[in-house]
C-alpha cells in the first residue's frame, strides 16, 4: 500500500493552477466590489423608518440566506438566460450570484454594526444640525465600520470558499483547474492536496488577522461615551 | 422685544402615553430657565421637543418669532404640523444641546468634535472652523486637550467639550439635559461653573437639573413639571423657598440635601 | 413571454422526493456526528496540554480555512488513492461535511466553555470534583445552553452545504433536479421549485437562529 507520490505533474501545470487562483481571486474581489456597497444599501433599507421598505429588505436578506448558494448560482446560470432571453456566461453568472448573495450577508454585518452604535451618537449629530446622511457618513458609519472589520474579513473568507462553486458551472477557478489537471494526469491525490494547500495559505492568514483584530477590539473595549 | 423661544399648547404622546399635556412657555433673550420635576414627568421630552429630537404631537413652537413646521390639516378636521428634515436641520443649528451622557464622537479628537458642526453643517472653511473650535475650547478651559481623544478625558472634561461643541454653532439658545447626572460628585462643580459663566455672559438657556442648589443660584425662572404640565412656575424664591403647591413641596422634600445658600451677592 | 409549465416537475415528485430524503439524511447524519466529535475536539483545543491542543488546532485551522467543496473532492478523488479503496459519493460527502462541522462546532464549544466564569470551575474543584466531573456537571450544562443558537446556525449551514454533494453526483435534492432538468429541458421550473423547497426547509432554521440569538441577548 505504498503509494508513489509524484508532484511533478503539479509543477508542470503550475501555470494552469496560477490562472485558476487568479480567477478565484477575481471572482471574489469583483463580487466584493459589488456586494459590499449593495450590502450597505440593503442594510439602510432594512433600518428605514418605513415598515414596507424595511420588511422588503428583510425578505431579500432572508431569502438569500435561506437558500443554498449553489442553487442560487444554478438558478442564475440556467434560468435567468431563458427567462429574459439573454446570454449569461459562467463568469457573469458567478459575479451576479455572489454579489447578491454576499450583499445579504454584508447587510446583516452593516446592520449589526449600525445598531450597536449608541442612539446618543445619532442624537448628538442631529443636535448640531446634521442631516441623517451626514450623521451616517461622519459619525455612526465610521464607528460601526471599525467594529465590523473582523466580521468583514470573516465574510470575505466565506465568500472565497464559496467561489469554488463556480467550478460546477465550468468557470475555470482554482478548483476547476485542479479537477481538470487531475483528470488529465490521473494524479488527483497530488493535485487536490496541493490545491487545498493553496487555498489554505490564502485563507489562513486572513483568518488569523481577523481574530487578531477581534481580540484587539475586544481589549480596547470600544467604548463610546462615558 | 421678540422672545427667543415661545411654546404654545405643546403636546407630545408616545403611542397612547401622553407625556406632555399642554405646555406654554416663553423664553426671552438672556433668560435662564430651570426645569425641575420628578423622574418621568417629561422634562427631557420637553427639552427634546425644543430642538425637535422629538416631534411635537400638537402645538406650536416659535423660534425667534418664526413658527416652526408647516401646517397640514388632518382628516379629523384638526390641524397638525409637519416637519421636514431640511427645516429641522436649520432649527437645530440655532439650538444647542448638551446631553446627560455627553455623546461626544469617540472616533474624533476633541478639536474635531468641536469643529464638526461648523465645518459639516455651517460649511465654514477648515481654518475658520479650527479657530472657532479652539476659541470655544479655550472658553471651557480645555484648549490644551484639543488633540486628545474623548476617551482620554475625565467625565467633567468630556462634558465641557460637549458644551464647547454646542457653543461652536453659536446658537441662540442652549439646552442642558441633566448635564451633571452622569458625573462623579467631585467633577460636577467644574461643569456647573462653566454653565454659570455662560449665564453671566447672557446666554439664553433652558436647564434640566436635579441640583436644586444650582437651580436656585442660576435660574431667572424655575418651572416645576408634573405629569406633563407646568405645575408651578416663578422665581427661585417663589418656587424653591415658598412653594404654594403641595406637589412642589413634596418634590423638594425629597431633595433634602438642598440648602438655600446664604445671600452673598 | 416564457410559458411556465410545472406539470413535469410535479409528475416527477418521487425523483425530487428521493433527493429531499437524501439531503435530510446527509445533513442529519453529519450534524449529529459533527457536533459529537466537535465536543471532543473543542475540549482538546481548550486543553493547555500540547499533545491535545496542537493536533486539534491544526485540524480546526485546516478544515476552517479550506473550501468544503475542495474537502469533498479530496475525499472523493484523492483519499481512495491513498487508501487504495473505493469511496462512494455519499461517504465522501459525509466525510467532507462532517469534518467541516467538527471544525466549526469545536470552536463553538471552546468559545462556550471559555465564556463560563472561572469561579464555576473553582466551585466545582472546591467540592472535590475531578476535571471531567467539573466539565460534565458544572461547565457544559451552562455552556451548552449559550451555544444553542450557534449550533442551530451550523445546522442551517449544513443543509445548504449538502448541495455540494451534487458535484460528485450524490443523489441529493439538487442533483435530482439537475437530472430532471437535463432529461426534460425544463431548468426554469425545476430549479425554481428546488429553490423554494430549500427555502421552506431552511427558513424556519434561520428564523429559529434569530429568535434564539435575540433571547440570548436579553
Ligand atoms: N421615545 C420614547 N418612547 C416611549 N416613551 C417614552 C420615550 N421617551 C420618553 N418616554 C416616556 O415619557 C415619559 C417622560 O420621559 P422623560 O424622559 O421626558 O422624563 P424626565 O422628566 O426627563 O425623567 P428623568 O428625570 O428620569 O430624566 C416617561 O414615562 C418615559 O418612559
Ligand atoms: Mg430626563
Amino acid at each position: 500500500m505504498s503509494y508513489e507520490w509524484d508532484f511533478a505533474v503539479v509543477f508542470q501545470n503550475y501555470d494552469l493552477l496560477l490562472l485558476g487562483l487568479i480567477n478565484t481571486l477575481n471572482v471574489t474581489g469583483v463580487s466584493l466590489l459589488f456586494g459590499i456597497p449593495l450590502g450597505l444599501f440593503v442594510a439602510l433599507l432594512r433600518l428605514a423608518d418605513s415598515k414596507w421598505v424595511s420588511r422588503s429588505a428583510g425578505i431579500f436578506i432572508e431569502f438569500f440566506r435561506s437558500t443554498p448558494p449553489l442553487v442560487q448560482l444554478f438558478w442564475i446560470f440556467f434560468v435567468l438566460p431563458i427567462l429574459f432571453d439573454i446570454a449569461i456566461d459562467p463568469y457573469s453568472a458567478s459575479i451576479i450570484a455572489f454579489s447578491i448573495q454576499s450583499s445579504a450577508f454584508f447587510a446583516e454585518v452593516f446592520r449589526a454594526g449600525l445598531i450597536s452604535i449608541d442612539r446618543g451618537q445619532w442624537e448628538a449629530g442631529y443636535a448640531i444640525g446634521m442631516t441623517r446622511k451626514q450623521v451616517l457618513r461622519r459619525v455612526t458609519l465610521p464607528q460601526a465600520v471599525k467594529r465590523m472589520i473582523p466580521a468583514f474579513l470573516e465574510r470575505i473568507i466565506e465568500l472565497m470558499k464559496t467561489t469554488t462553486l463556480v467550478s460546477a458551472i465550468s468557470y475555470s477557478d482554482l478548483l476547476f483547474q485542479a479537477n481538470d489537471i487531475a483528470q488529465q494526469t490521473y494524479r488527483p491525490l497530488e493535485v487536490f492536496s496541493v490545491v487545498a494547500a493553496m487555498y489554505f495559505f490564502v485563507l489562513w492568514p486572513t483568518s488569523v488577522a481577523a481574530r487578531g483584530l477581534e481580540r484587539r477590539l475586544a481589549v480596547s473595549g470600544e467604548s463610546t461615551a462615558a | 422685544m421678540e422672545p427667543i423661544l415661545k411654546i404654545e399648547d405643546l403636546h407630545k404622546s408616545f403611542g397612547r402615553l401622553e407625556v406632555l399635556k399642554g405646555i406654554d412657555l416663553t423664553v426671552n433673550k438672556g433668560e435662564t430657565i430651570v426645569l425641575i420635576g420628578s423622574s418621568g414627568s417629561g422634562k427631557s421630552t420637553l427639552l427634546r421637543c425644543v430642538n425637535f429630537l422629538e416631534l411635537p404631537s400638537q402645538g406650536c413652537i416659535y423660534l425667534k418669532g418664526i413658527l416652526q413646521g408647516t401646517e397640514k390639516s388632518m382628516k379629523s378636521g384638526k390641524t397638525n404640523r409637519v416637519y421636514h428634515e431640511s427645516q429641522l436641520c436649520k432649527v437645530r443649528t440655532q439650538v444647542g444641546m448638551v446631553f446627560q451622557h455627553f455623546n461626544l464622537f469617540p472616533h474624533m479628537k476633541v478639536l474635531e468634535n468641536v469643529m464638526e458642526g461648523p465645518k459639516t453643517v455651517l460649511r465654514i472653511s477648515q481654518k475658520e472652523a479650527e479657530q472657532r473650535a479652539l476659541q470655544y475650547l479655550e472658553k471651557v478651559g480645555l484648549a490644551d486637550k484639543s488633540q486628545s481623544y474623548p476617551a482620554r478625558l475625565s467625565g467633567g472634561q468630556q462634558q465641557r467639550v460637549a458644551i464647547a461643541r454646542a457653543l461652536a454653532m453659536e446658537p441662540d439658545i442652549m439646552l442642558f439635559d441633566e448635564a451633571t447626572s452622569a458625573l462623579d460628585p467631585e467633577l460636577v462643580g467644574e461643569v456647573l461653573l462653566a454653565i454659570k459663566e455662560l449665564r453671566d455672559e447672557g446666554m439664553t438657556m433652558i436647564i434640566v437639573t436635579h441640583e436644586i442648589g444650582f437651580a436656585y443660584s442660576v435660574a431667572d425662572k424655575i418651572l416645576f413639571l408634573h405629569h406633563g404640565k407646568i405645575h408651578e412656575a416663578g422665581t427661585p424664591d417663589e418656587v424653591l423657598v415658598r412653594p404654594k403647591e403641595q406637589r412642589t413641596k413634596e418634590f423638594l422634600a425629597g431633595h433634602n440635601q438642598f440648602q438655600i445658600p446664604q445671600h452673598s451677592e | 413571454m416564457y410559458n411556465w409549465d410545472f406539470g413535469i416537475v410535479f409528475s416527477n415528485w418521487n425523483v425530487l422526493g428521493i433527493g429531499l430524503l437524501n439531503t435530510i439524511k446527509l445533513a442529519a447524519l453529519c450534524l449529529v456526528t459533527g457536533l459529537s466529535l466537535g465536543l471532543l475536539v473543542g475540549i482538546a483545543r481548550y486543553s493547555k496540554r500540547k499533545i491535545f491542543n496542537w493536533p486539534a488546532s491544526i485540524f480546526v485551522e485546516v478544515f476552517r480555512n479550506t473550501p468544503v467543496l475542495v474537502q469533498i473532492m479530496w475525499f472523493f478523488f484523492a483519499l481512495p488513492i491513498l487508501l487504495q479503496t473505493q469511496i462512494n459519493a455519499f461517504s465522501a460527502a459525509f466525510l467532507g461535511l462532517t469534518m467541516n462541522t467538527i471544525a466549526f462546532s469545536s470552536e463553538i464549544f471552546r468559545g462556550g466553555i471559555q465564556s463560563i466564569a472561572p469561579g464555576q470551575w473553582e466551585a466545582g474543584k472546591a467540592l472535590g470534583m475531578t476535571y471531567v466531573q467539573q466539565m460534565q456537571r458544572v461547565i457544559l450544562p451552562q455552556a451548552i445552553s449559550r451555544m444553542i443558537p450557534a449550533f442551530t446556525n451550523r445546522g442551517v449551514e449544513l443543509v445548504k452545504m449538502t448541495t455540494l454533494a451534487s458535484v460528485i453526483a450524490f443523489g441529493e435534492l439538487l442533483h435530482q433536479a439537475k437530472t430532471i432538468s437535463t432529461i426534460y429541458f425544463n431548468p426554469i421550473e425545476t430549479y425554481t421549485v428546488v429553490a423554494l423547497i430549500f427555502f421552506v426547509l431552511i427558513y424556519p432554521g434561520t428564523l429559529l437562529v434569530r429568535k434564539l440569538e435575540k433571547r440570548a441577548d436579553q
